[in-house]
């Protein structure tokens, strides 16, 4: 497998903040990762850092092999649609489209006019008087019609309806069948996106918490329903991601069972049900409840 | 997982079309600087032919020949133009870095459009004052594009002082906004308040030096085409210092 | 595409139910990985992965260039083995049910034979 990006004990602080903390991970050329994790978890300063946009205090960026920093050969290959993305004071919807156009080499003009009639954003009208959702949808027809190499979305679909994220989500599929490719996905919408997605790195305060096959993730958690004395005594010595408690009843998220545990569980009169990726985001990003062990997913 | 670095297959353009790109972004909405210039100027130029004519109507033949020979009303173009500098680098400079363009290209495409702009300007300026000449002052004796009484020079000397001063104008805005980027409002104020600094201090000494006659001869004994000359340090000094603040900007 | 287990198992069951249901038969072409992707909105490489666990069963085989076919005789293995899981999940446990409540097997087929017959 051939990373097409690697970060290596990476910092960033602004000043006495520290936005992104020792961070390592990679990502493998073609495919659809997600980049996960709470507003102000260091997302989109480590999508900064990735495409050369902001400067690293310490460690390493690796894109394509190389720093992006000032890298015409990286950044010629690389899409960064952020959600807070600023526009020419002057432009009009079309202004970007056009724009755009110039600065992506593998830019598909016929493919950019289909997504334009299904988003229909207002391209005549001033972008600085278009609605987030408005907005989003440039954001959107630009990243996928660009057809980067490697294209970075950054919470691609704030204020678009449910009805265009569902479209967002079949252009990409098919687009990335036709023209493979490697994306990279942040978003908080972590349900709908979660089957897209293969490898998830989830990031929390600056750190890297999860770094794992999305696959490998949907099995690692269930939560077991069930009288609260026996999910308790069955829970205690595992790794609790959770606990709900409503009388004599208990919901416990346990992470970490393998099938005979599972087994185990239904035996002791315990309901086993799954733990979207959504949940376990949730769980290990502050949803937690104290004394969880750190890292056990990684 | 490797290492190994996955090498360009010759993806990304090449230099000179990189640069072209930010000129051709700079323009991509031709309004603010290609456009809304000539509408102000036509409009700044259509009132003072509407003074000047009620002006000599009711003077009658008693106005002087050259009452309308001393207008400045064209250089508005030079704060106009240092704002338009101002707000590209801000603005588009985000932009263009979310089009996955580096630093340096966006600054060389920048300059050589403003370098550009200069050029088109100074040309079309020089043309107007040809024909303002032709007419001999639109019939009025008014020189709008001859600022400042100077009608009499020769036409290549204002197509030359209009490049010159808007290549200034340009630079300094593109300094001005590369200071904005990197240190906001607080560095805007710091560096007005600098070049006041500098600039009483320099007055400051020349008065020690009792050195005031020789400012005035400096006007006064050099052409004014080694004059205008003079700004091009100043803006070559403005451009080096808007590259270097804009290589360490984020967006 | 919901319930806990691994989504690429979930892909290669529903294959697999098709060809026992008989909506896909043998010798014929199964829906490409893209397609198999954008119907049920999934990453390519899950899809890839649950029609590779058919592939390496012998369930389907890959014509170069062409695509994914049902093999031969691949319904009847599959109804075979399904018919194994079906004693092992529904028959075991009936049984050790039945005789807990002293239910004897010639009862527990009478009581079959009713239910088939409604």
């Amino acid at each position: 497998m051939n990373a097409i990006v690697e970060v290596q004990d990476l910092t960033k602080r602004f000043g006495k903040v520290e936005a992104v903390k020792h961070v390592s991970f990679a990502f493998a050329e073609e495919g659809i990762h997600g980049l996960l994790g709470r507003n102000g978890a260091g997302k989109t300063t480590l999508m900064k850092l990735m495409t050369g946009q902001e400067f690293a205090t310490e460690g390493e960026v690796r894109v394509f092999g190389h720093s992006p920093v000032e890298n015409a050969a990286v950044l010629g290959r690389v899409c960064f649609i952020n959600e807070a993305q600023v526009y020419p004071e002057d432009f009009k919807g079309r202004h970007a489209l056009k724009a755009a156009s110039r600065f992506f080499s593998r830019w598909d003009e016929a493919f950019a006019a289909r997504l334009v009639d299904d988003f229909a954003p207002p391209l005549n009208r001033p972008i600085k008087k278009m609605s987030r959702g408005q907005r989003s949808a440039i954001g959107v027809i630009v990243g996928l019609a660009s057809r980067a190499e490697l294209t970075f979305f950054d919470e691609p679909y704030a204020g678009l309806d449910a009805v265009a994220r569902q479209m967002f989500y079949d252009h990409l599929l098919a687009d990335y069948a036709a023209h493979p490719r490697t994306v990279v996905l942040s978003t908080h919408l972590i349900d709908e996106a979660a089957n897209l997605l293969e490898r998830v790195v989830v990031v929390d305060e600056g750190s890297v918490i999860i770094d794992a096959d999305a696959e490998d993730l949907r099995s690692q958690a269930v939560t077991l329903v069930g009288k609260a004395d026996g999910a308790h005594a069955f829970a205690a010595g595992r790794e609790v991601l959770g606990v709900q408690q409503l009388g004599g009843l208990a919901s416990v998220t346990v992470a970490g069972l393998s099938d005979t545990d599972r087994q185990e569980a239904r035996e002791a009169g315990l309901e086993v049900g799954p733990v979207s990726l959504q949940q376990l985001v949730v769980s290990r990003t502050g949803g937690r409840t104290a004394d969880t062990s750190e890292g056990a997913l990684q | 997982m490797t290492a190994t670095a996955i090498d360009a297959p010759g993806a990304a353009n090449a230099a000179p079309r990189r640069i072209l790109d930010v000129v051709m972004l700079h323009s991509t909405n031709p309004w603010t600087t290609l456009i809304l210039p000539w509408l102000i100027t036509f409009a700044i130029f259509g009132l003072n032919f509407s003074i000047w004519t009620l002006v000599s109507r009711a003077a009658g033949p008693d106005l002087e020949t050259d009452a309308f020979a001393n207008n400045g009303g064209v250089t508005w173009i030079l704060v106009y133009m240092m704002v338009v500098a101002i707000q590209a680098m801000s603005a588009s400079f985000r932009f263009a870095l979310g089009m996955s363009v580096t630093r340096r290209d966006y600054y060389l495409g920048s300059a050589l459009y403003f370098a550009m702009l200069s050029a088109i300007y100074a040309a079309g300026f020089t043309a107007l004052g040809w024909i303002e000449r032709l007419t001999d002052g639109w019939g009025l004796g008014g020189y709008f594009f001859a600022p400042f009484g100077s009608a009499a020079e020769p036409l290549w000397l204002h197509a030359y002082a209009f490049f010159v001063l808007l290549l200034m104008f340009f630079f300094i805005g593109a300094a001005s906004a590369g200071v904005w980027m990197r240190w906001k409002v607080s560095g805007l104020l710091t560096e007005l308040l600098g070049i006041a600094v500098i600039l009483v201090g320099l007055a400051w000494w020349i008065t020690e030096a009792s050195a005031w006659g020789s400012v005035g001869s400096f006007f006064t004994d050099n052409s004014p085409f080694v004059i205008l000359s003079w700004t091009l340090p100043v803006t070559v000094g403005a451009g080096l210092a808007g590259f270097a603040l804009l290589r360490r900007a984020t967006p | 595409m919901d319930d806990e287990r691994p989504i690429f198992v979930q892909i290669a069951e529903q294959i697999e139910g098709q060809i026992v249901d008989g909506s896909m038969a043998e010798e014929g072409q199964v829906p490409s990985i893209n397609e198999l992707a954008a119907f049920h909105r999934i990453n390519p490489a899950t899809a890839l992965k649950g029609v590779n666990v058919l592939v390496e069963a012998g369930v389907l085989y890959k014509r170069r260039g062409i695509g994914m076919f049902v093999a031969t005789g691949a319904r009847e293995a599959l109804v075979q083995r399904r018919r194994d899981a079906f004693r092992a999940d529904y028959v075991r446990p009936l049984v050790a049910e039945a005789t807990k409540l002293s239910i004897s097997p010639a009862q527990l087929a009478d009581m079959i034979k009713k239910e088939a017959g409604r």
